[in-house]
């Protein structure tokens, strides 16, 4: 430590945030006018060379399907870091007080039985609202999965959305009757079941000379048929390693 | 350009998260409305050359354009990453340290080594 007298740390984080704002104020205020010339490409090509009605779909499943693959990638990693850090992570319950009136961890949700239910967030609201709307929230999620290429939506939102299903389910059985859905070996099954299938069908334009990416039914009738089977896969992908993260978060890893 | 305003200060109250807070949650949640600016941003730039979503069905003239959506969108996955990744950093340091709070934490490992 120096000599020197440190400044107040109120005034460091004012100088840090000023020092901030001048530089990105010309980000946030720039009035150069946007580019049209891709939106009008995609416009008007891009329902043909993809089949997606959804642009988005259509750019991120076709044009620039490597962006996904390396997003997928990451997801991996994320997952992979995140439960090598949690399993180290025993029981979290041992190391705060046992006070009944503080809200101990998260952990204790995946009590078993008795103890389970007299958690303090553990209300009957909880259970029998996330119960009963899991599986509601595990259709929406799978519809806005398929149906990617027509609407708002697509792979990684749907998969969102299976992952919240999820995580009701696992909050939400009273019976203490575990679907297997909250289970880390089937959660995990899935996600690298799903990252391989990406892979394969990622790779499968290549036989039909189309390229790694390319779109093997791009000369069919249905060429739509490729981007909906990327957007189930990234979707049960999504959906399960989401899923895995926050049932780990919630301590219901064994 | 009130939008843009209310952008930057959100930008900035999520540095401030990141640079003034001591509790390494507040920390992460800084980080996330920073992360949330940004893709509001983006999402903001593309909005600027037309008003309707970019799903094409006959007489759309100005849709906006989808590419810094389909950006965002990786983004958007990204932050989740980083988030759960930076939540179970703070849980491991909890464990070991027993607090949250950054200086407290670097007490204790200094006292430990």
């Amino acid at each position: 430590m120096g000599k020197r007298k440190a400044w107040s740390p109120t005034l460091q984080a004012c100088l840090a945030i000023g020092a901030m704002g001048v530089v990105l104020l010309p980000v946030f205020l720039s009035q150069t006018p946007w580019p049209t010339v891709a939106r009008d490409y995609l416009m008007q090509y891009g329902q043909d060379e993809s089949g997606a009605r959804n642009l988005v779909s259509a750019i991120y499943l076709g044009y620039r399907a490597f962006d996904t693959l390396g997003e997928t990638i990451v997801l991996l990693v994320a997952v992979i870091g995140t439960m090598g850090l949690l399993s180290r992570v025993e029981s979290l319950v041992n190391t705060v007080g046992d006070d009944d009136n503080t809200i101990q961890t998260v952990s204790a949700f995946s009590l078993r039985g008795d103890k389970r239910s007299s958690h303090v967030l553990r209300t009957h609201l909880l259970e029998v609202v996330t119960g009963k709307i899991g599986p509601i929230v595990l259709l929406f999620g799978f519809y806005v999965m398929l149906y990617g290429h027509l609407s708002p939506g697509g792979g990684f939102q749907g998969g969102v959305i299976i992952a919240s299903g999820i995580v009701f389910l696992a909050l939400g059985n009273q019976q203490d009757n575990t679907s297997a859905l909250s289970k880390s070996s089937i959660l995990g099954g899935i996600e690298s079941v799903s990252f391989l299938l990406f892979i394969i069908v990622a790779m499968s334009g290549i036989f039909f000379g189309k390229g790694f990416f390319g779109n093997p039914l791009a000369d069919s009738a249905y060429p739509v048929g490729f981007i909906v089977l990327l957007n189930s896969i990234i979707g049960l992908k999504v959906g399960a390693s989401i899923g895995f993260m926050c049932i780990a978060m919630m301590g219901g890893h064994d | 350009m009130v939008e843009r305003a209310l952008l930057l200060c959100l930008l900035l109250i999520g540095f401030w998260g990141v640079v003034a807070k001591k509790n390494i949650i507040k920390k992460i949640f800084g980080l996330n409305i920073l992360n949330a600016a940004a893709v509001m941003l983006f999402i903001l730039e593309g909005n600027r050359i037309g008003s309707e979503a970019p799903i094409l069905e006959s007489g759309l003239a100005q849709v906006v354009d989808p590419i810094p959506q389909a950006l965002m969108l990786t983004a958007i996955v990204i932050g989740v990453c980083v988030t759960a990744l930076a939540l179970a950093l703070a849980v491991h340091l909890y464990q070991i340290t027993g607090s949250f709070d950054i200086e407290t934490i670097r007490e204790r490992i200094q006292d430990e080594t």
